[in-house]
C-alpha cells in the first residue's frame, strides 16, 4: 500500500487548509474534509475534496472540541481504518486527543515529517526542547496527526472543480464544555514568519529601554524584531507573539541577528530556518557563535548604535 | 476539595549530549520535574491559598527515578501535601497513551475532584496526557489554560490562550486541566518547605495494584536523533573597537544586500 485508503482532514484556521490538503493528496487515495460553512466547502472541493462533511455553523457557547464525538461517528461509519489529519494548532492539538482515544488510535502532534512506511504513518516530532528529533509509528488501524506548517507543498485551486458537502447532524458530547466568551487577540499585528531580515533581543539587552537601540538598528535595516523567550515571558519587556523558539515562533528568514542571546537550543531550533545567523554577545564563549555564520564578540551597548550609524552612512 | 497535580521526571536538558551517530547521551543526567508540570503544581497551590480546604496530591507515573528520596522531597516542598508515585522499570519509556492510562487508574484509586498538568512534558512534548486522562476518566478535560478565574465545588471556569484568541471556558468538575507556561511563575521552595517536605505522606504503588494489566501502546518511538547542524560560516569576530565594528558592518550589508 503506498497511500492510506481514506485521509480525514480539518483546519481550524481556514489559512491551513491548502497544505493540509496538499498533504492529504499525497498520503491517500480518497481525501474526506470536515467543514464549517458552505464558502469553506467550495475551498475543500476546489482544493481537490472527494467529499466534504459540513459542521454547519457553531453556536457562540460552543467550542469545536466538542465535535470530536460528530466527526468521529462519522469516520467510523466510512470506513475501519483512515489518517486524520489536523493543523499544529492548540485547539486541533485538543482535539487530536480526543478523537484519538475516541478511535483507540495512537496521536502524533508537532509533525515536521510525516510518511507512510509498510502500510503505518511514520511521523517526526521535536523532542528534548529542539536537541533531537523524534520518529514514531502510529500502529493503530486509525491514525491521527497535527501538522506543523512549511512541511507540505500547498494544494492548488482548482476552480473547475466542485462538489457539495453532506450536513453533519452535531453529536453532543457528555461533557460539554461552555464557552462564555472569545476575544480576538489584539497584540497580534506582527508576523515574524514573513519577515525577510531579523533583529532579535535577549537578556543581554540589560532593560526595557534599552530596546530603543535594538529598534533603531531594526529600523535602519528595514527589519523586524524579535526576541528571547525571558525578554517576553519572564521580564515581559516585549509581546510574547516576537519570542523565538520551539515553544514560541519558529522562522525562516534570509538574516537573524541575535543581540545579547545566549543560544540556547530551545531558542535557536526557531532560528536555525535563517539563511544567515549573526551574532552579537560579549561572552566569546556563548552557544550562540557555534550556529553563527558572523560573529561579534562586544558590548552590545556599544556596538549597535556604532552600527546603526555606520548602515545610514 | 482533592486536586491532584501531575508532573513528569525528565532528564535535565543541560546533560544530554548527543552521541557521534547521532543519538542522545542521557547517562549522565539528573532526573528533574519537568518545567510545565512546576506551573501546574504552583496552580494547585495558589488555588489552595484562596481555599484552605484543599488537599493536593502530587502524582507521578515512571520509572526508578521515581524512588529518590531527593526527588519526593524536591516535590513536596512545592506545596503539595501529599505524594502519589506510579513506578516500576520501564516506565519511564512510556508513551502518551500509557502513562495516561496509568495515571486514570491511580486518580480514580486516590478519588480527586480536579486534576491539574503541564501542556506537554519538556522532553517528548507530546502535548496529549492531560487531554487523554481526561477522556480515560470520562471527564471533561482542556488544554492551553493560561488562568484560572474561579473554581466552586461543582465548576471551573478557567482563560484558554489560543493562537488568535483568548476563551473564557467553563467545566463541571470533576475535569482535567493543561496549562500553559504563562499560568504563572513558580517560586523556588524555601528552607521551611524543604524541611517539612520529609514530613508529608508518599504512597508508591505499582501498575499491579492499580488492576492495570499491559497497556499497550498505540504508537512505537522508532528512533531519537539530532539533525543535522546546518553547516556556518563562524567567521567570530573579536572585540568591539571602531575597526571590528566596522568590519561587521560590512558583512551585515551584504547580508542586507
Ligand atoms: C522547555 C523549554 C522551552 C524553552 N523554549 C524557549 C523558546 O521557545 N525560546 C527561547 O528563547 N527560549 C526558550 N527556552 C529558554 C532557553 O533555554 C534560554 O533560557 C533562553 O533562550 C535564554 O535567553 P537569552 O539568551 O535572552 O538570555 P540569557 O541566557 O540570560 O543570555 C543573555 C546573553 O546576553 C549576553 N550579554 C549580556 N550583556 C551583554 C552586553 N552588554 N553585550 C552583549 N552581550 C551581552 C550574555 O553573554 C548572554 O549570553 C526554553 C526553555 C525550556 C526549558
Amino acid at each position: 500500500m503506498s497511500k492510506f485508503s481514506t485521509v480525514w482532514v480539518f483546519s481550524d484556521a481556514a489559512s491551513r487548509l491548502p497544505e493540509l490538503m496538499g498533504a492529504a493528496r499525497q498520503l491517500g487515495e480518497d481525501v474526506r474534509v470536515i467543514v464549517q460553512g458552505n464558502e469553506q466547502s467550495a475551498q475543500a472541493f476546489r482544493l481537490g475534496a472527494d467529499a466534504a462533511y459540513d459542521l454547519g455553523s457553531i453556536p457562540a457557547d460552543r467550542i469545536i472540541e466538542d465535535y470530536a464525538d460528530t466527526l468521529v461517528q462519522t469516520i467510523k461509519n466510512h470506513a475501519p481504518n483512515a489518517l486524520v489529519l489536523l493543523p499544529a494548532t492548540r485547539r486541533c492539538k485538543a482535539l487530536a486527543a480526543r478523537l484519538g482515544a475516541r478511535l483507540t488510535a495512537g496521536v502524533v502532534n508537532d509533525a515536521n515529517e510525516l510518511v507512510l512506511q509498510d502500510g503505518h504513518i511514520v511521523a517526526t516530532h521535536m523532542v528534548y526542547g529542539g536537541l533531537a528529533f523524534g520518529k514514531e509509528q502510529i500502529t493503530t488501524p486509525y491514525a491521527v496527526t497535527t501538522l506543523n506548517s512549511g512541511v507540505f507543498e500547498v494544494a492548488q485551486e482548482d476552480s473547475a472543480r466542485t462538489g457539495s458537502a453532506t450536513s453533519l447532524e452535531f453529536v453532543a458530547p457528555k461533557n460539554p464544555i461552555i464557552c462564555v466568551s472569545r476575544k480576538v487577540k489584539q497584540s497580534n499585528s506582527v508576523d515574524l514568519g514573513k519577515a525577510r531580515l531579523v533583529v532579535s533581543v535577549g537578556r543581554g539587552i540589560g532593560n526595557q529601554a534599552n530596546i530603543s537601540i535594538a529598534e533603531a538598528l531594526s529600523n535602519a535595516m528595514g527589519a523586524e524584531l524579535g526576541c528571547s523567550r525571558p525578554v517576553a515571558e519572564n521580564e515581559k519587556w516585549m509581546d510574547r507573539e516576537r519570542y523565538v523558539g520551539i515553544s514560541g515562533i519558529m522562522i525562516k528568514p534570509e538574516l537573524y541577528l541575535a543581540l545579547g542571546i545566549s543560544g540556547q537550543i530551545q531558542h535557536m531550533v526557531g532560528a536555525n530556518g535563517a539563511q544567515i545567523i549573526m551574532a552579537i554577545n560579549k561572552d566569546k564563549n556563548a552557544p550562540i557563535f557555534q550556529y553563527a555564520d558572523y560573529g561579534l564578540v562586544g558590548d552590545l551597548m556599544k556596538i549597535v548604535p556604532a552600527l546603526t550609524e555606520a548602515l545610514k552612512r | 476539595m482533592k486536586i491532584i497535580a501531575c508532573y513528569k521526571l525528565i532528564p535535565e536538558e543541560q546533560d544530554i549530549t548527543v552521541n557521534s551517530d547521532g543519538t542522545l547521551n542521557l547517562n549522565k543526567t539528573d532526573a528533574k520535574i519537568s518545567q510545565f508540570d512546576l506551573n501546574a503544581i504552583e496552580a494547585a497551590c495558589a488555588l489552595k491559598q484562596q481555599n484552605s480546604d484543599i488537599h493536593i496530591v502530587a502524582m507521578s507515573s515512571g520509572g526508578e527515578a521515581l524512588a529518590n528520596p531527593k526527588g519526593r522531597k524536591d516535590v513536596l516542598s512545592r506545596g503539595p501535601d501529599e505524594l502519589i508515585v506510579v513506578s516500576e522499570p520501564g516506565l519511564e519509556n512510556a508513551l502518551p497513551h500509557q502513562t495516561a492510562a496509568i495515571l486514570a487508574a491511580a486518580a480514580q484509586k486516590s478519588g480527586f475532584d480536579l486534576i491539574l498538568c503541564g501542556d506537554g512534558s519538556a522532553d517528548l512534548y507530546a502535548q496529549q496526557v492531560g487531554l487523554l486522562l481526561g477522556e480515560a476518566l470520562g471527564v471533561s478535560a482542556i488544554n492551553g489554560v493560561s488562568r484560572i478565574i474561579s473554581l466552586s465545588d461543582t465548576q471551573i471556569q478557567v482563560e484558554r490562550t489560543l493562537e488568535d484568541e483568548v476563551e473564557t471556558l467553563t467545566l463541571n468538575l470533576p475535569a482535567v486541566v493543561a496549562v500553559s507556561t504563562d499560568i504563572n511563575a513558580p517560586q523556588i521552595p524555601s528552607m521551611k518547605a524543604i524541611l517539612g517536605a520529609a514530613k508529608k505522606p508518599v504512597q508508591a504503588w505499582q501498575s499491579a495494584d492499580l488492576g492495570l494489566g499491559d497497556v499497550s501502546g498505540y504508537t512505537t518511538l522508532l528512533s531519537v536523533l539530532a539533525p543535522q547542524q546546518k553547516a556556518r560560516a563562524r567567521v567570530i569576530i573579536e572585540g568591539d573597537g571602531e575597526e571590528q565594528i566596522a568590519e561587521f558592518a560590512e558583512h551585515l550589508r551584504k547580508v542586507i544586500g
